[in-house]
């Protein structure tokens, strides 16, 4: 079973290594299979992925819909279940790679580097080195994996029917042609796909599980055995090699993209959760929220009650509550002083986004705010400060960062900015991480403290500065 | 589901594959679809141009921050009610008095309580086999709207306020929902879960180039470069509303009304820098930049 590397087969590279002592009984059953599905919302959760048990019923759904029929099937649907947000791009897809290909993308890693180091690569080199030959350069190798890996049912336009072959191909045959494929692939006249989407999930599952016991030597040809050159759908290799890509972008040139992108990799995807510290903080950012209630007619009962009373009207009020919060966030997320705090300063910045979801910006800067913020984390968009002061004077401010620097970097242009924003916005507050024990020994803390009220980035802090602000 | 044959674009439109995969994901799977992505990417063009290409019937619901699910799906109007009913009292008073004129009220009969439901698009997309039902920019929509669409579209029926009208439609013939939105808001989580994401990520030359030509064929090749070189360095020096696709439609519009050779003069001169450019800081950080140096400009443009 160690070619079936690519298509649904690659499903399978995960269990083989985890139950590598099993597989060589062959005792492997559809226990594992399922457990393989029921370890996906823990396994992509731990890549800070919000996957619950719902994604694993879409994924069911999907099947018995027939949209899955490969493994790039699998990567485009999940994607589009799982990721709800530009940013968790990188993350999902590190979790895919690791969890159904065994490949593991290190931080700052390229996708290219960890392919070639993973088991998973090496085996399918092996497994195909007779396709490509010896002359074949390292990078449309790796390309031509990643077609694999991301073949998808779109990309094959030309699908037969797979029921027919299916009733054809029982898994009980016996195994009879098992060495003698390899000169075959040459000449094999590949012009169609087999699809077995008529296939429950269980169905197929079951199916390659019994090919797998009767499996015997390494196959690269025929229809019935996983392998890399069949039009089973275990291997799809075979419809790669023979052009049955039509149109579309290579899967492989796609994968590059998201992976060495940088901007699916901000800084403030990295932190992990559960910290109640930050829950205890958030709680006293409460305090931020203000209420306004006035009164407005109510049409609809006016004239219900009316036309009750014979068409005497007399108006009928009721009351509005409008719930109003507008809080800037200006957060330092650069240079190494501040990176031991980044962690924090992200979860709670994460948790206050959810719960005031449409009434927070978020600017970013580095070290200190001179004429510009920036609008992401990457600080690749400026924004003049003047935009920032332009803005409704009832905002919270609240500017988080160590405000240590070196005393230079720290000048007029710099301070005028602080105390334009301070004159502007009459809540505003700075939240250092630095303790406030330490504060005194940093010049331009000191400074930074004369112009805005500073609190430390603590819950404690946090409900001080709210209830200064409040004043 | 909706109508759930595979569909990537039209003549007229160039639909990106993924994002043809995810619409098709998001029809089999009787989900809407929640498209994000820079303004001038192309995410309203979807929905119009699969209804217009299959020619299915389109219901739009532009959002705004006055948005509610009322308007969306249907409300009762109170007021036509109210008046009708006076008019009733009125007629049978007139008619007391011996007086023959009569007021109508415009074929409305206040017993009945349907003729004064007004139904909103999603009523009428649900009351219409295999439409399309776009929702448009609902980043503008106040906080609460997202999460009570969500709950209206959960279910496959409403049931119209007053007259209790139910209006119901099956899996099969639902219509294909799209969600627009710009980001200037984040969504709530709950109801992207419920939603197909997906994020159109700004085109990059190739597929540029492409979108051109459908939209302006007979543009020469030449001045298409040339502009698109200018372009995408626009959009890489930190401007503060970057030039999208939009925008450079209008300005090739502008500039292919002149012969090749003035036209890529033009171009290289940013003439017509309106259209690419909307606010006076961008303006003036591209004349201090760029028109100051224009061979330095050009040196890189083409580097690139």
């Amino acid at each position: 079973m160690i070619q079936m590397i690519s298509g649904i087969g690659v499903l399978l590279i995960k269990e083989w290594r985890l139950n590598r002592s099993q597989l060589a009984n062959q005792q492997f059953t559809a226990l594992n299979y399922k457990q393989m599905f029921e370890t996906l919302p823990k396994h992509f959760r731990s890549f800070d992925l919000p996957v619950d048990v719902r994604a694993l019923l879409l994924l069911q759904k999907a099947m018995d819909r027939r949209l899955v029929k490969t493994l790039g099937d699998i990567y485009v649907l999940l994607r589009g279940i799982i990721v709800k947000d530009p940013k968790m791009m990188g993350p999902y897809t590190r979790a895919y790679y690791d969890y159904f290909l065994n490949i593991d993308i290190q931080n700052g890693e390229t996708l290219s580097d960890a392919i070639l180091r993973s088991e998973t690569f090496k085996q399918w080199k092996s497994d195909n080195l007779d396709r490509f030959g010896d002359d074949i350069e390292i990078d449309d190798l790796i390309n031509a994996f990643l077609d694999e890996v991301h073949l998808t049912t779109y990309d094959i336009n030309e699908v037969i029917n797979g029921r027919e072959i299916w009733d054809k191909d029982r898994g009980d045959l016996e195994d009879e042609d098992g060495e003698n494929s390899a000169d075959e692939i040459g000449q094999r006249n590949l012009d169609k796909m087999a699809d077995y989407s008529d296939l429950s999930l269980e169905e197929l599952l079951k199916r390659m599980e019994e090919v797998m016991k009767e499996q015997k030597g390494k196959h690269s040809g025929g229809s019935h055995w996983i392998g890399t050159g069949g039009i089973s759908p275990y291997g799809h290799g075979g419809a790669a090699k023979d052009g049955i890509r039509v149109g579309g972008t290579g899967g492989g040139k796609m994968a590059r993209k998201v992976m060495n992108d940088r901007r699916f990799f901000p800084v403030d995807r990295d932190a992990i959760l559960n910290d109640n510290n930050v829950d205890a903080a958030l709680a006293s950012l409460k305090g931020i929220v203000e209420e306004s209630a006035h009164n407005e007619l109510d049409i609809p009962v006016t004239i219900n009650q009316g036309l009750k009373r014979g068409g005497l009207f007399f108006p009928e009020m009721k009351n509005i509550t409008d719930q109003k919060l507008q809080v800037i966030l200006i957060v330092d997320n650069g240079g190494y002083s501040m990176s031991p705090y980044v962690r924090t300063v992200q979860t709670l910045f994460r948790k206050m986004k959810t719960r005031f979801a449409h009434d927070l910006e978020t600017y970013y800067f580095h070290n200190t705010v001179y004429d510009a913020v920036y609008a992401d984390a990457y600080r690749s968009k400026p924004i003049p400060v003047e935009r920032i002061l332009s803005k409704d004077p009832n905002y919270r401010v609240f500017f988080v960062g160590d405000a240590s620097m070196a005393a230079y970097e720290l000048n007029r242009t710099s301070m005028n900015t602080y105390r334009a924003m301070r004159d502007h916005f009459k809540k505003i507050a700075w939240l250092n991480p630095e303790p406030k024990k330490y504060w005194r020994h940093t010049f331009t803390i000191n400074v930074i403290k004369e112009i805005i009220d500073m609190f430390p980035l603590s819950p404690r802090g946090i409900e001080e500065a709210v209830r200064e602000m409040n004043r | 589901m909706a109508h759930t044959n595979f569909w990537d674009g039209s003549n007229h439109y160039l639909c990106d594959r993924e994002l043809a995969q995810s619409f098709h994901i998001a029809r089999t799977l009787g989900m809407p679809l929640l498209i994000e992505g820079e303004p001038g990417t192309g995410k309203t063009e979807l929905p119009l141009q699969y209804a217009a290409d299959q020619n299915l019937e389109l219901f739009v619901y532009p959002t705004g921050s006055k948005s509610n699910v009322e308007q969306f799906v249907a409300r009762f109007d109170h007021v036509k009610y109210l008046r009708d009913s006076q008019i009733e009292i009125l007629n049978a008073q007139r008619t007391e008095k011996g007086l023959g004129t009569t007021l109508s009220t415009g074929g409305r009969d206040p017993e009945k309580l349907g003729d004064y439901v007004v139904k909103g698009p999603a009523a009428n997309a649900y009351s219409t086999p295999n439409a399309v039902l776009l929702i448009d920019e609902i980043d503008k929509a106040p906080r609460e709207f997202p999460n009570d669409l969500l709950y209206a579209l959960s279910h496959r029926r409403f049931v119209m306020p007053e007259s209790g009208e139910v209006i119901e439609i099956s899996e099969k013939e639902m219509p294909a929902i799209v969600i627009t939105s710009n980001r200037e808001q984040e969504l709530p989580t709950a109801f992207k879960g419920r939603c197909i994401y997906h994020y159109i990520n700004f085109p990059e030359a190739d597929i540029m180039r492409k979108i051109v030509s459908k939209h302006f064929p007979k543009v020469s090749n030449k001045i298409v470069d040339t502009a698109l070189d200018v372009f995408y360095h626009l959009r890489r020096i930190g401007l503060e509303r970057a030039p999208t696709t939009r925008e450079l439609l209008n300005w090739l519009k502008y500039v292919k009304q002149f012969s090749t050779k003035e036209a890529i003069e033009k171009i290289e001169r940013l003439e017509g820098m309106g259209t690419l450019i909307k606010t006076q800081t961008d303006l003036e950080k591209i004349q201090r930049t760029i028109l100051n140096d224009p061979d330095d400009f050009r040196n890189r443009s083409t580097s690139n």
